[in-house]
């Protein structure tokens, strides 16, 4: 050990404030290994250091790349995905069935991996000033777009700035908002580019990162035409590409890094669900992007499939209108939070693939969330005094709004029925998904206006998006209508810091903040599940993301 | 008519559903909207005859009262359907020249639109209820019901009691609704029978599809559409008791839809 210890103290004069921070707080046991090779490679530190450092501490284990790494080669691997929604082009495609084609040919600057890990992929390595408000990222110098042209600093900044830009309906523009505007990334040579962001961002990686669904590097001259092309950096290049029907990808020979073992990839689109589950149990494709629990149950008794279940802090948020009547008197919104019975929602809906979730963003997955903060549990008497405080002791009517999307009808009538015995009467206008996100913009989407509502939230690495659209008093997703300067100035503090220590002890504050105040219910966070054949190996267990590479039969 | 033994089966039918949408509530052994989250999907027992659907909630309770939706809507989209056809059915069928030309025309053009798009767009316009329902099956049985009444009337127009009226200086509209509806009322009649029939399929495809009904009512259309993708799972009874209320429904109101036909024939 002490031996180790001359090492990491060598280790400790080469890096700075931030990282020493970290080894402190490794050292004095405040974190353990998984927040300790989470939050060091945010902070740009090498995988294999925070490994040999962890291992040091806490003796060695398999790395997730080194698991990977075994398998036969050659195999033809048939997905079966939802039918994507649009036109693909990585600028403007929203839905999950269109974001995991961009996954075979294009690459990140660097990826989240299991546990929220984040490993370099397009970039090398990457470091933040004292501060965090400048970031700067070396770039692999071996990579090329399929078409033979060397990846550089101009196509990184090109692909952000692309992204970035308001004029381009990106959808990726709102996890640039506050953060990085157009033009303020620079290049400091062809392989080292500088963001400069708008405020300190502890955080920043994660924005570049598989985090950021739409943002794969794409040629500096990029027109738009992606469909013909699939152009990027990745272990595939684009075979054939037919609307509506499918897609396929081979090897790519030029590729980078270690080939792909998988010779092909077939991806076939379907409609729904069920039609999903019918193709994998018929033997039609060999592994799914992504289902949902309800209808997937037939799965979980196939002896020839194996349903791999990933930790997420994928969610569905309950927003209340704390602007307008009844939900505008704190009280009232606690009230019908502790109506939820939320073991029996998770064993219900899910079966127990799920984390009981206690009104806020922080899911226990997130290392900065604040263990000590309580959780919330039912107390119907608790919450028949608060209505009675609150003037509303007889109950009342509202009415709640929401989309027909995975398990949401569901909880929509269990979130009914628990407010039934205080007396809150919910009546339910369930909508297809068009209809309740509207334009997405205030006064002409349902989501945004309704008085109360349940909206999905998908898997992010931190929890910066969900602290920020949702609830900061200028959010663009801000369905509460939550207007709070002390939460506005914790979420700011919290996003600039750049230290876990840090974090968790603002997290622990704007948890009970919101237990408090009470905008939004979060009854639970859901394991992903991807289910495939039995045999099927190597893909990684990395929420809303099915790479590939690594695929092969046992 | 009731002596016919297909009539009384399809009175028997609708009789009971009928009831079962009234007092309901008061037989059935659990409240139909009460969830049990720890008794999910249950099979078929003597505990729960129908079993239990995903929220654990007894579907045998929840099909007993799941014919009150259908049994409002239908009827009364059908009577929509049935004074707006026979309205313009009357109107064509008696001036008959351009506004029969014109109308006809825009009754063909209605009629080549399948229901599915009639009700996308009346989704858009309306927004999702149990209103844009009554309204989109209403106004799909329009035409069907113009084109019946458009041809008993041009067959009555022709006759002399219809000339005699003119003779007289009476109004159009007193030709139309005093003279010849009564006349042409036994084609009405057996139309819009053969479109209650029609309308509840329609009602509970237009549940299934996401219109209008709203969880957690027990309407069959809405409870096949929740639960259609456990068939795969081998829950099968959270489906097929809501499809088989559907099928008897139908079934009986064609029964009668004949009989009334028969009837008024013979």
């Amino acid at each position: 050990m002490s031996k180790d210890r001359k090492r990491l103290d060598a280790v400790r004069r080469d890096v700075g404030v931030l990282e020493n921070d970290l080894f402190d707080e490794l050292l004095s046991g405040c974190i353990g290994r998984r927040d300790f090779m989470r939050h060091g490679s945010v902070l740009g530190l090498s995988l294999p250091l925070l490994g040999g450092i962890a291992g040091a501490v806490f003796g060695p284990t398999l790395s997730p790349r080194r698991a990977m790494a075994a398998g036969t080669p050659g195999a033809t691997i048939r997905i079966g995905i939802g039918q994507p929604a649009g036109a693909i082009d990585p600028v403007t495609i929203a839905d999950n069935g269109g974001l995991v084609l961009l996954e075979p040919t294009g690459e990140f600057l660097c990826r989240t991996g299991p546990d929220l890990v984040l490993q370099p992929q397009l970039a090398e390595s990457w470091r933040p000033n004292t501060d965090g408000s400048v970031w700067t990222f070396k770039l692999r110098q071996d990579v090329t777009f399929q078409n033979g042209r060397k990846m550089t600093a101009d196509d990184v900044i090109a692909s952000i700035d692309r992204m970035a830009d308001p004029k381009n309906s990106a959808n990726a523009l709102s996890a640039f908002k506050g953060i990085l505007q157009k033009g303020n990334s620079r290049k400091i040579d062809d392989h080292t580019v500088e963001f400069h962001l708008d405020a300190p961002n502890g955080n920043f990686p994660y924005v570049l990162s598989t985090d950021n669904y739409n943002l794969v590097i794409l040629p500096a001259d990029y027109a738009g035409d992606y469909e013909k092309t699939f152009i990027g950096t990745g272990p595939f290049k684009l075979e054939k590409f037919t609307p509506k029907v499918g897609a396929s990808f081979v090897r790519n020979p030029n590729y980078w890094g270690k080939p792909a073992l998988p010779e092909r990839l077939e991806y076939s689109f379907f409609g729904d669900q069920q039609s999903q589950v019918l193709a994998l149990q018929g033997g039609d494709v060999d592994v799914l992007q992504q289902v949902a629990f309800k209808g997937a149950q037939a799965l979980f008794n196939d002896p020839n499939i194996d349903v791999m279940s990933i930790k997420s802090v994928s969610h569905q948020q309950v927003h209340m209108r704390t602007d307008m009547a009844p939900f505008q008197d704190k009280r009232v919104r606690r009230a019908l939070a502790l109506t939820l019975d939320r073991k029996k929602l998770v064993a219900g809906l899910f079966n127990g693939r799920a984390s009981i979730g206690n009104d806020t963003p922080f899911a226990a997955l997130f290392p900065s969330s604040d263990p000590t903060v309580p959780q919330r549990e039912q107390n119907l008497a608790e919450a028949k005094q608060l209505l009675e405080a609150a003037g509303v002791g007889k109950g009342f009517d509202v009415k709640l709004t929401t989309e027909r999307y995975m398990e949401i009808p569901d909880y929509a009538v269990l979130l009914q029925n628990f407010a039934k015995a205080v007396g809150i009467n919910i009546a339910l206008n369930v909508e297809d998904q068009n209809a309740y996100y509207g334009k997405a913009v205030f006064g002409q989407s349902d989501w945004l206006d309704s008085v109360l509502g349940i909206t999905d939230y998908g898997h992010r690495g931190v929890p910066n998006v969900f602290l920020s659209a949702p609830l900061t008093s200028d959010g663009t997703w801000n369905s509460a209508h939550f207007k709070n300067p002390t939460y506005d100035k914790l979420v700011a503090q919290y996003i600039a810091s750049p230290d876990l220590g840090g974090q968790r002890a603002i997290a622990g504050q704007i948890q009970r903040l919101l237990l408090d105040e009470t905008p939004l219910i979060v009854g639970y966070f859901f394991d992903e599940l991807v289910p495939m054949r039995k045999g099927l190996a190597g893909i990684p267990p990395i929420a809303n993301r099915l790479f590939m590479e690594g695929a092969h039969f046992t | 008519m009731l002596r016919s033994r297909g009539v009384l089966v399809g009175v028997t039918i609708i009789g009971f559903w009928i009831v079962c949408a009234l007092a309901g509530n008061a037989f059935v052994p659990y409240d139909p909207y009460a969830d049990d989250l720890l008794a999910t999907l249950q099979p078929p027992s003597a505990e729960h005859w129908f079993g239990t659907d995903q929220l654990g909630r007894d579907i045998f309770s929840r099909v007993i009262v799941g014919a009150r939706d259908i049994l409002t809507l239908a009827p009364v989209a059908t009577l929509l359907g049935t004074l707006c056809g026979t309205t313009l059915g009357l109107v064509t069928g008696y001036f008959r020249g351009v506004v029969d030309d014109v109308l006809s025309r825009v009754i063909d053009a209605v009629l080549a639109l399948p229901l599915v798009i009639i009700a996308l767009l009346a989704l858009v316009a309306l927004g999702p209820s149990n209103l844009t329902i009554i309204v989109v099956i209403g106004f799909a049985f329009t035409p069907i019901v113009a084109r019946t009444v458009r041809a008993a009337v041009l067959n009555e127009a022709q006759l002399d009691y219809v000339a005699a009226a003119r003779l007289r200086d009476e109004t159009a509209v007193h030709i139309m609704v005093v003279e010849i509806l009564p006349n042409v009322i036994s084609p009405v009649l057996v139309e819009s029978t053969v479109r209650l029939g029609y309308a509840i399929f329609a009602v509970a495809t237009l549940s299934f599809i996401g219109f209008g009904i709203q969880p957690p009512s027990a309407d069959w259309g809405l409870g096949i559409s929740e639960n259609y993708g456990l068939i795969t799972g081998g829950f099968w009874w959270t489906v097929l008791f809501d499809a088989l209320a559907i099928v008897s429904l139908v079934v009986g109101v064609n029964l009668l839809a004949d009989g009334v036909r028969e009837t008024l024939e013979a």
